[in-house]
């Protein structure tokens, strides 16, 4: 009797805060969508009226579109490094024993810990050392540093659910290691290989305090164009601009959800 | 069931051993040299010599981590021994990688590729040895065949039982023709019905095939059943190699006595051709004269006869069950106890407390050299 009355107040309590969190995660981003369709001049929730003219002020932006271009490009290849680099890491701390594995382990996950902004001043000062500093490697390496941990932690994670029977199984199919590694061990770790990608593509894509110490007048990232245009003006070619960006996350996790898809049924 | 071994047809070899000629013919098919294997200070496999010979199947039989798993992991290659050599149809490949040896294995878990189809399963070893693309589908074709699957061709294995599972696996071996098929303990994760159904089948498969094959289990009844020869190993150690026959009639050791089959087990010493055990019991036997342990068989002990003989003796019941087609008794003797196994017709089972008459049959009593 009294576990019933605890079970139901659990479950109602449940069915109160679910929808709550729900509505608070959400809210955020409905609200700057909506927003993005006024008609009015000012940057306001109800929105006056409808019309689309934020987002063709938007388009038509030159500051916004070049920023667009710089954050995907930069998020792109910030990913298909971190990718590289991390599925080697992984690869080395799943598979061998070697000295100071953990520490190397730690490292790799260091990023997460480390604030931003600690990171931020510390790679100024160490790549205006290595005359890197208003570069777009300098940017680039920024990004594969704070990339990095969502990739080995997904793989990592990966790899110790994945059977090595398998392997051995390919190689006793007389499987050559390269072999197995592309027919076998890829394919196999597939769906976290997206994965990792998709945390670090939008990890790269949404970062602005690495952003803001290591950008530079040739290469502004999104973020950091919307920040720095919050300064001075409050427009709702922010809300067009940021709903944009919602937009564009959402394509890449839909294209990539619907690809690990495919793979999981083919 | 292995009369079907006699057969003189062979099934053509993969193209290199055809190739390498009559010096293979002579050779045994896998030949263990002094394998060795530790990690640390634990030794897994000691100093084990072994051969296979063309078209046997030979079983390592042994308890779980007696080393016979690593024997035959060394053998496909994915263990380095420590020390000692492997030869695969006359040919040292101790050093060689697994993907360059002649092996074919079926894993315990079966390890088939779950992004792959049945037929891309069967097929992976072809691609990976050049087989051109007609060959391949009718050698896949061949094999689904073989293993009763053709239906199941682009099933993916989760769709499968398990025990259609284990034939994927084993057609999957069996297509690139190996020297030799390497089978780790393949009934374990089936259900004991199936367990007896299945390896029936296979012994019928390997028989049609005729493909030299190791097997690795540590169910005894399996290796009796399914085996030309069984070799028993213990603590990376052989204890006794010999046919099914020999191991259940004429163990080597005590632990090949108790570990193959049920018995009762005597100390004591044999002097003028009769033993008597620790125990006080006292048994004719055919042996030299001298410290001795003595196996019995639960099912040459028989209640007795009306006539009398020397092995007649007297005891009571301690434990008796009912089995179906036999029934299970200790009856203590003095201070001995023996293990009978005997069908009792309806109604006459002796229950626990009963006095019972029992005698020995001589041909059951077997001595063996006293355990260390």
């Amino acid at each position: 009797m009294r576990t019933d009355a605890i079970d139901m107040g659990m479950k109602l309590a449940g069915a109160i805060i679910r929808p709550l969190v729900y509505v608070t995660l959400c809210l955020p981003a409905a609200i700057v969508i909506v927003t993005s369709f006024t008609a009015g001049e000012s940057l306001r929730f109800p929105p006056e009226g409808f019309s689309i003219r934020w987002y063709q002020a938007a388009i038509a932006s030159e500051p916004f579109m070049n920023a667009l271009w710089s954050s995907t490009r930069l998020a792109l290849i910030a990913t298909a490094l971190s990718l590289a680099i991390g599925l080697a890491s992984s690869f080395a701390i799943d598979r061998f024993r070697f000295r100071g594995r953990e520490a190397f382990r730690t490292l790799t996950l260091s990023p997460l810990v480390v604030p931003m902004v600690v990171l931020g001043l510390g790679l100024l000062q160490f790549l205006s050392w290595m005359q890197l500093n208003q570069t777009f490697t300098g940017l680039l390496i920024g990004h594969v540093l704070i990339t990095l941990p969502y990739v080995v932690r997904t793989l990592t994670a990966s790899f110790v659910l994945f059977d090595r029977t398998l392997e051995q199984a390919a190689m006793n199919l007389r499987a050559p290691p390269w072999r197995v590694l592309w027919r076998v061990t890829l394919p196999l770790i597939g769906p976290a290989l997206v994965s990792a990608s998709v945390f670090s593509f939008v990890t790269s894509f949404g970062n602005i305090t690495l952003s803001v110490f290591l950008g530079f007048a040739g290469e502004t990232t999104l973020p950091v164009q919307i920040f720095t245009y919050v300064e001075h003006s409050y427009d709702p070619i922010l809300a067009a601009v940021s709903t944009i960006v919602v937009l564009v996350t959402l394509a890449v996790i839909a294209i990539v959800e619907k690809l690990v898809g495919m793979e999981t049924i083919a | 069931m292995r009369d079907g071994k006699l057969k003189s047809g062979r099934v053509d070899r993969s193209d290199k051993a055809a190739a390498s000629g009559c010096l293979d013919a002579v050779a045994p098919v896998v030949s263990l040299r002094g394998i060795s294997k530790t990690y640390g200070d634990f030794t897994a496999v000691e100093n084990l010599s072994l051969d296979v010979e063309r078209g046997e199947l030979l079983c390592l039989l042994g308890p779980s981590g007696c080393g016979k798993t690593t024997t035959l992991r060394m053998v496909a290659g994915f263990i380095e021994p420590t020390a000692g050599s492997v030869f695969i149809s006359g040919k040292n490949v101790t050093a060689l990688p697994p993907y360059r040896r002649d092996t074919g294995m079926v894993f315990q878990s079966y390890a088939l590729f779950p992004h792959m189809t049945v037929g891309a399963n069967i097929s992976f070893g072809l691609e990976n040895i050049g087989v051109p693309k007609a060959e391949r589908a009718r050698r896949v074709e061949e094999m689904l065949t073989l293993v009763e699957l053709t239906e199941l061709t682009h099933r993916y294995p989760r769709e499968l039982s398990g025990g259609q599972q284990q034939r994927v696996a084993l057609g999957r071996a069996l297509a690139l023709r190996p020297a030799v098929l390497l089978l780790d303990e393949p009934f374990s994760n089936l259900d004991a019905q199936l367990r007896v159904r299945l390896r029936d089948e296979l012994r019928l498969l390997i028989n049609r095939v005729e493909i030299t094959t190791l097997f690795v289990t540590h169910d005894q009844e399996e290796a009796l059943m399914l085996s030309d020869r069984v070799v028993v190993i213990n603590r990376g150690r052989i204890e006794q190699i010999g046919t099914p026959e020999e191991i259940y009639e004429r163990p080597a050791s005590r632990f090949v006595a108790e570990f193959v089959g049920l018995c009762s087990i005597l100390e004591g010493s044999i002097s003028d051709g009769i033993f008597m055990s620790r125990g006080g019991l006292t048994l004719p036997v055919n042996a030299a004269t001298g410290q001795t342990t003595i196996v019995v068989r639960p099912e040459f002990i028989k209640p007795g006869s009306s006539s009398s003989g020397p092995n007649k003796l007297i005891g009571r019941v301690t434990s008796s069950n009912y089995y179906g087609a036999v029934s299970r008794l200790n009856v203590v003797v003095g201070r001995e106890t023996l293990l009978m196994e005997h069908h009792f017709p309806h109604g006459t089972r002796p229950a626990v407390g009963d006095e019972l008459e029992i005698e020995i049959d001589p041909a059951g009593i077997r001595a063996v050299a006293v355990s260390e």
